[in-house]
């Protein structure tokens, strides 16, 4: 019989006697592989859907963007010529109807639009009929919240601009809703000749002009005859492997943020699966001495027990995949139809496979050593207990194979995440934090050792109990360790961001901003604000769009900027032009302010952070490609932005002189006391002029606020996992010590102890274990919260203690409960029993 | 010549010390220890607690490796033997009967008995157990576990096992400590007949004079040193 054939059949036979004492080590895995699993899946859904669905989400194979001016007509005749094409486009306005007010996001489409997917109403019309012109009316269709946010029905007008539109239908699906970025208002579709009619597009207008095309030839390859037919057209263009942007970030961050959680609740798991591998091969010694003095040799002692475990962990695999493979169809339930996307929530055999491979490393890399130990039990211990305890050191080989697995777990973590360098940073920081708990660990039973001979016999006995052999001082430690780590620094992430969005809105910030006030309303605008009492933070600056096409002379495509200041030259920014500094929100900190006289050649302001991040000194050129036209400016100062303030900022500001008689809009702000007071402002103002829109800032924040509150449930969530895996860790390691704990109860009630003696005992040694250990994982968790604040969001940080130590102190109170419930049985036992048959 | 010497020789232990470290010193187990026990032979040790009794066994066994001398034991010089050499030696050569029977407790009567079997690769392993089983009066248990049988029972289940690979040489510590009388003088009984049947060689310890008088030869252990040797009643 071969090796495998004889240890199979020995495992298989201790197998049948149950698995009683490996259901944490079944649970600890399957939840880690589980919420991998779960993750991972849900990525795949919501990215599988971006890229089968990326021609119905883009509207095309390609799509061509241009801000504020059209394609001209030898543009579009060339682009008519490569296939089918739809032209869209979207500005913002308000929508009125007798006293109520609401900002939409309006896109105006042609008879092609949807070249791809289809635009589903309710009634289930035709949306070219839908749009269609009724007498006076036109035709418009609209998100159903508006709806309710304005109190009208199908059938009702509203009126945008100047043009009077009836709600024919609310929109059921928008095939390309995914692609449109961050919407502040609500979406409204209507026909291109409706938009035109509504005097809404006024030279300078915030309006979006978006060509579709359904290609003939393959995108790359249009994009070459494009770069040769307009090589200066400054166009964005974006093909199906770009579909949605902004949204493939969100997955990509978000996911690989939640992969990293999950990969610690695994860990942490793994640290179970670790323990409990080795009680369970402890309560075996017996038998492995058996088979030892039977003759069987320590490969098939390994054997037979690797085996053992890898059933078990087969089974913590597959049932942890199962409910990960489930995760998605929960959550296509539960979210589906809040997600811009419709994700096809299905079973995903790569995650899955993923999954259970970081199952099996985990495994392997926590139960190694345990089987190690198992091999080298002496099958003299049957005889007799021996003198000293032997500890035989299992050889380098061992050791490398340890070491090895551990290292086969951190790259497969790097290779398999989105972000490499956070799982790096993510797989550094576990190894350094698990080796901080272990040191930890090891340093209070070394420092309980030494100490002097404590006064108090309380603290003498906890002490005694943290280093004595077989003590669950180093797995306390590191479970409770790591599963604070993470919850310290999920309540500080959230703190953080939290604290932004509150304290942005506490602040004095503008709580509306008006766009789109064309130069000929400025002075009225004035007069309108300058007249209604109690506005504060006023202010009104003229605004174009431009894009930087070289900077010192060199190109932007040949420049690679750090990834999150790559928006600056992604496409068109938003330019103004001041003859003194702006009042709020940025200070001059290099270089001069020009004169308020000045007209000399064009200089520019730039924003410092970026500056420093994209190598901008001052005296550097910057080619500006504005309205067609490129103007060389030169870098005459650069200001720290304070972005939180909510004032009107640009990364650049011109001197005047350069933009002052382009077509131009003004943008402008002001803060009312109250909620009412912006929407009175509002009304005024719309009301007067029917081509500005009002933003209303306290209406945005609230809804960051709550998706931060969506985001921080579903990281709560994972984090309550990685809780989860600690506290079942915890439970299992005092368990273990159970039956140590007891025998100590009752010798020391027979020596004269009371329950509440025996209890402080108990107390002060989880009490010290917990002190020390929430003090290294508050510094942990403190760290990575920094980390993740600072590097991963580029978010502002602050420490906040209460955090922490609230954390922390809920964190010690289940360690004592825990501590308390696994002892408690302990205080009860009779002592006869026990001393009868020791 | 003497007989004993031209013999072939079973255990020959010479001038075999034992000595464990632990944090309170070193200590002495056996000191110069010389033994030779020829095939066929049975003998018993006996000794006060402490003597060195267990430790001898389990230097002849391979489960404790002498710090000096020489033991070789049916034709092996185990001196320079690792683990998984010492198991295959024990698994070809060597039977060991327990006080406390030291059955599997995941696994039934037959299944104990076929351990041994199967890590000898014997193909036949169970039908050979079923046979042992039945030598030693267990045939209708053969599928009880541990917990489902008596003292006597478990013991039975134990020597078949020990003797199921046909040992050259059965080592027995106290095999009846944790018996009754009776019971203890019927596994007596079956072990001698077991052992004449099959020429195994037998070193057992024992507290009981009874017990090591049914044996060929008696040494007295004190102090890790061999004090007596002297012929026993089944000589």
């Amino acid at each position: 019989m071969t090796l495998f054939g004889l240890a199979w059949r020995l495992a298989r036979r201790e197998l049948r006697g149950g698995i009683g004492g490996f259901r944490i080590f079944l649970l600890c895995l399957a939840m880690g592989v589980a919420a991998i699993a779960a993750i991972g899946s849900i990525g795949a859904a919501l990215k599988g859907s971006m890229r089968d669905d990326a021609r119905i989400i883009l509207g095309g194979d390609v799509e061509i963007r241009l801000n504020a001016v059209p394609a001209s007509a030898a543009q579009l005749a060339w682009l008519r010529g490569q296939g089918r094409i739809s032209h869209i486009s979207q500005t913002r306005s308000m929508a009125r109807t007798g006293a109520a007010r609401a900002l939409v996001e309006l896109k105006a489409v042609d008879d092609a639009y949807p070249l791809f997917g289809s635009v589903v109403l309710s009634p289930g019309l035709a949306l070219d009929r839908a749009l269609a012109r009724r007498g006076a009316d036109w035709g418009a269709v609209v998100e159903p919240a508006l709806l309710t946010r304005m109190n009208i029905a199908i059938g009702d007008t509203i009126t945008l601009g100047k043009a009077r539109f009836r709600i024919v239908a609310t929109i059921v699906r928008e095939p390309d809703r995914a692609a449109r970025g961050i919407a502040f208002g609500l979406r409204v579709l209507v026909a291109h000749a409706a938009l035109k009619a509504s005097g809404l597009i006024q030279p300078g207008s915030l309006i979006r002009y978006h060509y579709r095309i359904a290609l003939r030839v393959s995108a790359k390859a249009w994009r070459e005859t494009l770069d040769t037919a307009f090589p200066k057209a400054g166009w964005r263009v974006r093909d199906t492997g770009n579909a949605a942007p902004g949204l493939g970030r969100i997955v990509d961050r978000i996911s690989a943020f939640l992969a990293v959680v999950a990969l610690t609740a695994l860990l942490v798991g793994g640290v179970g699966v670790g323990n409990a591998a080795r009680a369970f091969l402890q309560s075996r010694s017996g038998t492995i001495a058996i088979l030892k003095c039977l003759g069987a040799p320590g490969r098939v002692i390994f054997a037979v027990y690797a085996i053992q475990i890898t059933v078990l962990a087969a089974a913590g695999v597959a049932a942890g995949v199962t409910v990960g493979g489930l995760a998605p169809l929960a959550a296509g339930a539960l979210f589906g139809g809040r997600l811009p996307i419709d994700p096809q929530f299905g079973v995903y055999p790569a995650p899955l496979a993923l999954a259970a491979v970081f199952g099996i490393l985990v495994t392997a890399a926590f139960s190694y050593w345990p089987l190690v130990r198992a091999r080298a039990v002496s099958a003299a211990t049957l005889f007799r207990d021996l003198i000293a305890p032997e500890f035989r050191w299992p050889g380098w080989r061992d050791s490398a194979v340890v070491a090895g697995l551990a290292l086969l777990l951190g790259l497969l973590a790097v290779a398999s995440a989105q972000d490499r360098q956070m799982a790096l940073y993510f797989v550094a920081g576990t190894a350094v934090a698990l080796i901080a708990f272990r040191l930890a660990a090891g340093g209070i039973a070394a420092l309980s050792r030494i100490a002097p001979r404590a006064g108090n016999p309380y603290l003498r006995l906890a002490l005694a109990n943290l280093h004595r052999p077989g003590a669950p001082t180093a797995t306390i430690a590191t479970s409770l360790g790591m599963g604070l780590s993470v919850l310290i620094a999920v309540a500080l992430v959230e703190g953080n961001l939290s604290r932004y969005v509150g304290g942005v809105l506490s602040e004095s910030a503008p709580s509306l901003y008006f766009i789109d006030i064309q130069p000929d309303q400025v002075a009225a605008f004035d007069r309108l604000l300058a007249a209604t009492p109690g506005l504060r933070n006023v202010g009104r600056v003229p605004m174009m769009h431009g894009r930087i096409v070289a900077i010192a002379g060199t190109p932007v495509d040949e420049i690679q900027p750090p990834a999150n200041y790559a928006w600056i030259l992604r496409g068109d920014r938003g330019l103004t032009w001041m003859r003194s500094p702006p009042a709020t929100g940025s200070t001059v900190v290099e270089g001069e302010w020009w004169p308020s006289d000045y007209t000399g050649p064009p200089l520019l302001s730039f924003d410092a952070q970026a500056a420093r991040a994209l190598g901008i000194a001052i005296g550097d050129t910057i080619t500006l490609n504005v309205l067609g036209r490129e103007i060389e400016t030169r870098v005459a100062n650069l200001r720290r932005i304070d972005w939180n303030s909510l004032a009107i900022n640009f990364v650049m500001i011109l001197a005047p002189g350069v933009l002052d008689g382009a077509p131009q809009t003004h943008i402008a702000t002001a803060r009312a006391d109250d909620a009412a007071g912006d929407a009175a402002l509002e009304r005024t103002v719309t009301g007067e002029f029917s081509n500005v829109s009002a933003i209303r800032v306290r209406e945005i924040l609230n809804r960051l606020r709550a998706l931060i509150g969506q985001l921080a449930t579903a990281v709560r969530l994972v984090s309550a996992v990685v809780v989860a895996a600690g506290i079942l860790v915890l439970a299992g390691a005092i368990a273990a010590s159970r039956k140590q704990r007891i025998y100590d109860a009752v010798m020391l009630k027979v020596l004269g102890a009371t329950r509440r003696d025996v209890l402080a005992v108990f107390a002060i040694e989880f009490g010290l274990l917990g002190v020390v250990t929430v003090a290294i994982a508050s510094g942990i968790g403190t760290l990575s919260a920094w980390a993740i604040v600072t590097k991963l969001m580029h978010a502002d940080w602050v420490f906040m203690p209460a955090t922490v130590a609230l954390t922390a102190l809920a964190c010690l109170g289940v360690t004592v409960a825990i501590g308390a419930a696994g002892t408690w049985s302990a205080l009860g036992q009779k002592a006869a029993p026990l001393l009868r048959n020791p | 010549m003497n007989t004993s010497q031209t013999a072939e020789a079973m255990i020959v232990l010479d001038d075999v010390a034992l000595t464990l470290n632990s944090r309170a010193g070193a200590v002495n187990i056996l000191r110069a220890v010389n033994l030779r026990v020829n095939a066929g032979e049975s003998v018993s040790v006996m000794g006060p607690s402490g003597a060195g009794k267990t430790s001898l066994l389990m230097i002849v066994a391979g489960l404790e490796q002498a710090t000096a001398g020489r033991v070789r034991v049916a034709g092996a010089e185990l001196g320079g033997m690792d683990e998984d050499a010492l198991a295959l030696f024990r698994c070809d050569n060597v039977g060991i009967v327990f006080q406390n029977f030291h059955l599997i407790a995941t696994m039934t009567a037959l299944e104990n008995v076929a351990v041994p079997l199967e890590l000898a690769g014997r193909n036949d392993a169970f039908g050979r157990a079923e046979q042992d089983l039945a030598a030693v009066g267990l045939g209708h248990r053969l599928a009880h576990y541990p917990g489902q049988l008596s003292g006597g029972e478990q013991q039975r289940v134990a020597l078949a096992r020990a003797f199921a690979p046909q040992p050259r040489l059965l080592l027995a510590d106290e095999p009846t400590g944790s018996l009754d009388a009776d019971t203890g003088w019927q596994i007596i009984e079956l072990m001698f007949r077991l052992a004449a049947q099959a020429g195994t060689t037998l070193l057992l310890i024992t507290h009981e004079a009874a017990l090591a008088d049914r044996c060929s030869r008696r040494i007295q252990i004190e102090d890790g040193t061999i004090l007596a040797s002297c012929a026993g009643a089944g000589a």
